[in-house]
């Protein structure tokens, strides 16, 4: 007849167990909401996985701390209740190894992009089995030799090196945040590197305490059940504090989960705060267009380029406008700025350049690979060539078309209008494009707020009457 | 008392019989744009929807302008002038990519001087390649056309396109160079010859209306054509069109053996028009869809496959040559059908049982032999139409 405190299931066992399920909860919502709140779609490559397999390794650290401290009572009778296998393989490197990994990937990311100016050439699906290789080595030389006792303890003898992994990764993160602390981060990086490191610093002295105290003190009932329960309760909040997307989704990370301003969804472009990157507004000068002139000369015209925009958007070849559109505002950075200036690199070259990128944009391989293995991310030619050649696409393509499309028509139109000081009228209705009549697709995959119809304001009049 | 509820009756029956007139007329209105919708949808479900896919420049745009030619208005004197710019373009950039080329090869090779231009053509190699690496391009002047001329014939700029299975250097680029004198005159207005090898990326989606008039001149299916771009980026805007669609048009350049990728330099192009069409075959919506696989870009296989052999591909790398000549094309050509055969049969479940395939050699530049290629495409779709008809 043992009590509770061995083989689980007293009172502040199940408190602790509901915490540690609320905040997994909490830790997912927090994640998910602003993706669907926001309809931002689903990142692709490794701005999606490193932060969901962090989600995993939390729910991992979780339950393998509920199965290894007998929180829940059950009968250790089938093997995968084994202390092993939560108490080594799924609480270190499925688990807290994990977590630790994935940030000094990320760490390591951001010193690779920020301070030696080029994307990080190991692919994630190697670098981050190689992180976790010591925690792996530790767990089977655990499995083989098997010190542990029933009760999941391991003795002193080996859980002083065992000490030795978490605090080594902590002070490998150490290190690299104290490379990149100097510069001056726009997304709350720096300090959710730090939030990080300091809850897991907390996390460990309180492990290690707990444990000390329960080696020492093995038979006092109450010590077992208080220190599990403290425990648990304690990798619930790292869990949740340690959670972060400003380093892999820098603008979802910024956006409000507040409904009522979804509408005001940022570009890279305005979170920079590169001046007159959203919306249209009135003040736009309008643009005596001349089809004879080239392209790129008429693209630097605003209004024109969210027409040409639209229109390329109907026909499905909109990408290229958009980056361009992107590119023309990098190059409003200064150049003694780079920091800002290789935010929008990444972010074009995440959006754009990278294959099967949501937005990819039709350029030749040897463009493609130039960009990917720059060595200097904030060269101010580092998107040129890339820029000419879909120039060259969209002047061959879909100049042509553009002319001849009721885009075209309607920009003159508005055009007058403005001039003539009218009432804004809504010119809406039947797009027609000599391209493409109809395609029918339940949303528009191009579908940017790049032109909101205001209703006339009292500005416009205002200014009319004085 | 009575005079009042008999008044009061009166305008309630008069109040009743105006709103049956008000419902009447809404009824007619209601009908009308009724059957205004159902006229309109019976005309779109008459609409055959027709889809040009396949890998990047394999001859789908080329097919998609000879139909224009065939079967709508063709082109205007002011449309065959849009195209000088285009083919301006192409000869810039076919001289840049081979004089790039020529450098890089001279490079890689440094022992040999095959790839050296001459000293008196070097600079003008540079001027060109400057020229071609621009946004706008200058019109071909006499001058201009003698320095390409020149770099053209440069032995080792001959020596560079004969490697120019390495480089991206478009089909084009014999034709327009042999032609260049014509080109460059003042008042030049491209020939239909010169707009169709004319070569441009297409992006995103064109489509065009258009009814094969038959022999009757009176009925006539009227088809819908949808060509797209062939690049991986722009494959992601494929899935829009699959709706409903009668017949694929597969196009597979079967001269591309020996050629590499524009988005992806280590991929061989056949290897892609391979993976793709597998692809293309095991989307659910194309369940009932006919597919007509055009083995474009014979002419320039005939050539080739003399020169190099089939096998560098790793596709074809059980072929054997049997005899020389003509035979051997013959030989050659069947074996890459009966490859792309396999390939579909290997792909086909018992929910494809009766979708049509046919497989047609076809050279999209030669007017004629589209033209003849579309008919017997237009047969078969009539036919399956029938087919299905008599099944309902």
């Amino acid at each position: 007849m043992t009590g509770c405190d061995v083989i689980g299931g007293c009172p502040s066992d199940y408190v602790a167990l509901s915490v540690s399920i609320l905040s997994f909860v909490f830790l997912f919502l927090r994640s998910t909401l602003p993706f669907l709140i926001h309809k931002v779609p689903r990142p692709k490559g490794s701005s999606f996985w490193i932060p969901a397999i962090q989600i995993i390794a939390s729910f991992n650290l979780l339950l393998s701390l509920a199965m290894s401290l007998n929180v829940v009572r059950f009968h250790r009778r089938h093997w995968w209740q084994s202390c092993y296998i939560w108490g080594v393989w799924v609480n270190g490197p499925l688990g807290f190894g994990l977590l630790l990994s994935c940030r000094i990937i990320q760490a390591t990311h951001l010193y690779s992009v920020f301070v030696k100016r080029r994307l990080f050439p190991i692919r994630s699906y190697i670098s981050l089995p190689l992180a976790l290789l010591p925690w792996v080595a530790w767990a089977a030389l655990l499995q083989i030799e098997q010190p542990l006792n029933n009760r999941c303890h391991m003795g002193t003898r080996w859980a002083v090196p065992y000490i030795c992994f978490p605090v080594l990764y902590i002070a490998a993160l150490i290190g690299i945040t104290g490379a990149i602390h100097h510069i001056e981060f726009r997304f709350d990086e720096l300090k959710d590197l730090w939030r990080g490191i300091l809850v897991t610093v907390f996390s460990i002295g309180v492990w290690v305490v707990a444990y000390v105290l329960n080696e020492t003190h093995e038979e006092v009932m109450w010590l077992q059940v208080t220190t599990r329960c403290v425990l648990l309760v304690v990798a619930s909040s790292l869990v949740v504090a340690f959670f972060s997307i400003s380093f892999s989704q820098p603008l979802v990370s910024v956006m409000s989960l507040n409904k009522k301003e979804s509408f005001e969804l940022k570009t890279m472009g305005q979170a920079l705060g590169i001046p007159d990157s959203g919306h249209l507004s009135h003040n736009d000068p309008t643009l005596d267009v001349d089809p004879n002139e080239p392209l790129d000369k008429l693209l630097l015209n605003k209004r024109f380029r969210c027409s040409f925009m639209e229109f390329a958007d109907s026909c499905l070849a909109g990408e290229s406008v958009h980056f361009y559109n992107e590119v023309e505002q990098l190059e409003r950075i200064p150049v003694n700025d780079p920091v800002k200036r290789i935010y929008m690199a990444r972010h074009i070259i995440e959006k754009y350049i990278n294959t099967g990128a949501p937005m990819e944009v039709n350029i030749s391989h040897r463009t493609r690979q130039e960009i990917l293995t720059t060595l200097d991310l904030s060269h101010p030619d580092l998107l040129k060539n890339a820029a000419n050649e879909l120039l060259q696409l969209m002047n061959m393509n879909l100049a042509k078309d553009y002319w001849s499309s009721m885009f075209f028509l309607k920009f003159k139109e508005e055009a007058a209008m403005r001039s003539v000081d009218h009432e804004h009228e809504q010119v809406n209705g039947w797009n027609f494009s000599p391209r493409l009549s109809s395609v029918h697709c339940p949303d528009d995959p191009f579908y940017q707020d790049h032109m909101p119809r205001d209703p006339p304001t009292l500005d416009a009049r205002g200014s009319h009457l004085h | 008392m009575l005079y009042t509820v008999v008044q009061n009756m009166g305008i309630l029956c008069s109040r009743h019989k105006r709103g049956n007139q008000a419902n009447t007329e809404e009824n007619a209105q209601a009908a009308e744009i009724e059957r205004r919708i159902e006229q309109e949808t019976k005309a779109e479900k008459h609409i055959q929807k027709l889809l040009l896919l396949g890998a990047g420049e394999s001859g789908k745009s080329t097919i998609f302008k000879q139909i224009k030619l065939l079967f709508q208005t063709g082109f205007d004197e002011r449309e065959l002038q849009s195209y000088t710019s285009v083919i301006h373009a192409n000869v810039y950039q076919t001289i840049k990519i081979l004089h790039d080329g020529a450098k890089e090869l001279a490079l890689s090779e440094a022992g040999s001087s095959k790839y050296g231009l001459s000293i008196d053509n070097k600079e003008i190699g540079e001027k060109l390649s400057e020229i071609g690496g621009r946004l706008d391009y200058p019109r071909l002047t006499e001058e201009l056309v003698q320095d390409i001329l020149k770099i053209w014939r440069d032995p080792a700029i001959q020596e560079t396109y004969t490697r120019g299975n390495e480089l991206q250097v478009p089909d084009c680029a014999n034709y327009f160079m042999e032609n260049l004198q014509r080109l460059s005159d003042t008042n030049y207005i491209p020939t239909k010859e010169d707009v169709l090898h004319a070569r441009v990326r297409t992006t995103g989606v064109v489509e065009i209306q258009f009814s094969p008039v038959g022999e009757n001149k009176k009925s006539g299916e009227v088809y819908r054509l949808f060509d797209v771009g062939g690049q991986r980026n722009e494959r992601r805007k494929w899935i829009h069109l699959f709706e409903g669609v009668t017949a694929v048009i597969f196009c597979a350049a079967i001269s591309e053996y020996d050629q590499t990728l524009f988005e992806d330099e280590s991929r061989n192009r056949i290897m892609e028009t391979k993976e793709l069409f597998e692809w293309v075959l095991k989307q659910k919506c194309f369940e009932k869809t006919s597919f007509m696989l055009f083995l474009n870009k014979f002419d320039i296989f005939e050539k080739k496959v003399s020169k190099v052999p089939l096998n560098v591909c790793e596709w074809f790398k059980d072929y054997q040559p049997v005899s020389t000549g003509k035979q051997e094309v013959e030989h050659a050509y069947e074996f890459v059908k009966k490859k792309f055969e396999e390939l579909y049969y290997q792909n086909v479940t018992c929910d494809h049982q009766d979708r049509v395939f046919k497989i047609y050699r076809t050279t999209a530049l030669d007017q004629k032999l589209v033209k003849k290629t579309f008919k017997l495409v237009d047969e078969t779709l009539r036919r399956r139409n029938l087919f299905e008809a008599g099944l309902l």
